[in-house]
């Protein structure tokens, strides 16, 4: 396990080089002078630009700016916004866990929902109930997602009145947001109204994030639908049968295992789609988070903006890629105790 | 009494358009401790049996049989569940490649654990847990593993392929069953580690009575072990009969075959001569010949052989040939 930590911690090192190399090149690539870019101060004085120069390290090559460039990212500096010359890390701050949670809930439902429906469907394989959970899944991934959401805020907002249309919460609560998580935040605040305030924040969730979920969900159907077709199909689970098992013993005590195993490796890799799909749905719903902030940037020519939200984002789905990584691990003796050579 | 009794059994490969014959009218019978041997080429069928006998074929495939009886009791009428409930409580079946047979994320313990029929534990429920894993480790000595411990916590991926086979018979002991099908236990293992296994199914059939069932492609290996024999070839039934019928006086142009195909150090085959072999090879699925499936590539063939011939008995000697070697060894 100390291994399997050392190659993991080794592969994020050389991710973030990279992402942090892209994100340092694209200041030169983006118009404009290169030590505004990274910096986003448009308004500086020459003073202050000769400061920010050494801050910088301008005089020195390319590698030494390079150098300076993640020193100022590690000391939490990204700059400041081109178009509200306010600090974007604070604003990554403020605006990171509010995506974190949405995307968190959208991929909880996602997995509950699509992981288990697959699996009925390979049980059934060549049924009626598999063609149409199949034929359903094609439905759900061919949808745009910017049509679905304002077609869901269309029936369900509008016309039947269930949930509310955009935002995070309702204004007439006042929260203290200590953490930025919308959920830690009411459970932990004075509030008399928690409790009200706790079921406003779900009523607001819910929309966005089954909007978000569909298109991941249908995927992973498939997924654990080819994944548990599969797994039937293998010799162990005909010993198994030859054990004298029942179908039921059989799907609890090995398929669904083994299966998992499969669609988690996929699943990893879906995040990335899903963090996506849930910037544009956080334009749609109005939800104050980082997708609608980077989308806003992209539309302001936002320069730095730009550059560190890919950045934080980028993280943020790299981190969530090794968790799932060592889920796998956990289930997974094979991955667990690879030999040298092995992979 | 016959322990198994099969007669005229058939295996369907069910197509979109027609259904190929895949095992075509094979009858098999056993009597308890017998070991019967069931040989073949590969793709003649033999596992398709097996499997079938076990009942672990998908729906791919229809089996139909004249008679399926099992300790004198007819298993075709009974409703596919319960039939499988006997099958399953009385007979026992091993895999090739035995690591592949073995659940990757569940440990040897576990699965062996499982394997254990509740019915066997005494006790109230809070001592079964106990009582199932001491029960496990038994099974695991019996089969001649004594690192228990060890081999409980290991997964399949962690131990050799004789060691998994072991679990596996372990696992096959676990109901205690009558008949064990052992479906090539020694495909793809070392000759050292293949005598161990066959010594191992050789003692369980003697110390417990239990019969065996042992298919395989290689005659000349199995010969030591076996009481009787089954020879298949392309799925339809060849011959049978005591080991020394087989191997003295084969009455099959086939077995014949086979026995010339196979060297042994004692043969005097002289430098640089050809081995003997059947010409051509295995008809596959799809262009099976009519009539006797050997037909194309016996040295006796006539033109009676395009019709199946049928099983003719001479003293518990069965044979399906229209010009069988009878007649040559008198």
């Amino acid at each position: 396990m100390f291994i399997f930590t050392l190659r993991k911690l080794n592969l994020f090192l050389f991710t973030m080089l990279l992402l942090t190399i892209l994100s340092f090149s694209l200041s030169f690539l983006f118009p404009g002078e290169q030590l505004i870019n990274i910096s986003g101060q448009i308004n500086a004085t020459e003073q202050e630009l000769a400061i920010l120069a050494t801050s910088y390290n301008q005089e020195g090559n390319i590698f030494e700016q390079y150098l300076a460039y993640v020193f100022h990212i590690f000391s939490g500096d990204l700059g400041v916004s081109m178009s509200s010359q306010t600090d974007i890390a604070g604003e990554i701050v403020r605006l990171l866990p509010a995506t974190i949670e949405l995307s968190m809930f959208a991929f909880v439902i996602a997995t509950v929902i699509g992981v288990p429906i697959g699996f009925v469907a390979a049980i059934n394989h060549n049924k009626v109930t598999d063609n149409v959970i199949l034929a359903v899944a094609m439905i759900g991934y061919s949808v745009p997602v910017f049509w679905l959401g304002l077609l869901a805020i269309l029936t369900f907002s509008i016309q039947l009145g269930w949930l509310p249309s955009g935002g995070q919460i309702s204004l007439l609560y006042e929260i203290e947001r200590p953490t930025g998580f919308m959920f830690i935040d009411i459970l932990v605040s004075e509030s008399p109204h928690k409790w009200q305030a706790l079921q406003n924040a779900y009523a607001h969730i819910i929309l966005p994030a089954f909007v978000i979920a569909a298109a991941p969900a249908t995927v992973f159907i498939r997924l654990a639908r080819s994944a548990m077709l599969s797994v039937l199909e293998t010799s162990y689970i005909r010993a198994t049968r030859a054990k004298g098992l029942s179908f039921i013993q059989i799907i609890f005590r090995h398929a669904i295992r083994n299966a998992l195993i499969k669609v988690i490796q996929h699943i990893g890799l879906q995040f990335a789609n899903l963090v996506t799909l849930a910037m544009i749905t956080e334009v749609i719903f109005n939800w104050p988070g980082i997708g609608r902030w980077l989308i806003e940037s992209i539309y302001q020519r936002d320069y730095t903006a730009i550059q560190s939200g890919l950045l934080v984002l980028s993280t943020f789905i790299f981190i969530v890629h090794i968790i799932t990584d060592y889920t796998y691990a956990a289930l997974n003796p094979l991955a667990r105790g690879a030999k040298y050579g092995s992979r | 009494m016959n322990l198994l009794d099969i007669r005229n059994l058939s295996i369907e490969l069910i197509g979109k358009n027609e259904s190929t014959l895949a095992v075509d009218r094979v009858s098999l019978a056993m009597k308890e401790g017998e070991v019967r041997g069931l040989v073949g080429e590969s793709g003649s069928g033999k596992s398709l049996l097996a499997q079938a006998i076990i009942g672990v074929l998908d729906d791919k495939w229809r089996v139909s049989a004249d008679r399926f009886h099992w300790r004198g009791k007819e298993l075709l009428h009974l409703p596919i569940e319960e039939r499988k409930a006997i099958i399953t409580q009385d007979v026992a079946m091993i895999f090739q490649e035995p690591i592949s047979c073995l659940d990757p994320t569940t440990t040897i313990g576990e699965q062996l654990e499982e394997a254990i029929d509740s019915s066997q534990l005494t006790g109230n429920f809070w001592q079964r847990r106990k009582q199932r894993k001491e029960a496990a480790v038994t099974l695991l000595h019996k089969v001649g593993i004594k690192q228990h411990e060890l081999c409980n916590k290991s997964y399949p991926h962690q131990l050799t392929e004789a060691f998994c086979q072991r679990v596996m018979i372990a696992i096959a002991l676990a109901r205690r069953p009558m008949l064990l099908i052992a479906d090539e236990p020694t495909a793809s293992m070392e000759s050292t580690n293949q005598g161990q296994i066959f010594r191992l199914l050789a003692s369980l059939n003697q110390l417990k009575n239990m019969s065996i069932l042992l298919i395989s492609h290689d005659l000349e290996n199995i010969t030591h072990w076996t009481n009787t024999i089954t020879v298949m070839y392309s799925g339809q039934f060849v011959e049978a009969g005591t080991t020394e019928q087989i191997f003295n006086k084969p009455f099959h142009p086939y077995t014949q075959a086979l026995l010339d195909s196979s060297l042994n150090a004692n043969s005097n085959v002289p430098a640089k001569s050809r081995l003997m072999a059947l010409p051509g090879s295995i008809p596959i699925l799809q262009h099976l010949p009519i009539g006797c499936r050997l037909g194309p590539r016996c040295p006796r063939a006539q033109q009676a052989c395009v019709a199946a011939p049928k099983v003719k008995n001479y003293h518990g000697h069965q044979v399906s040939c229209h010009y069988s070697l009878r007649d040559s060894y008198k």
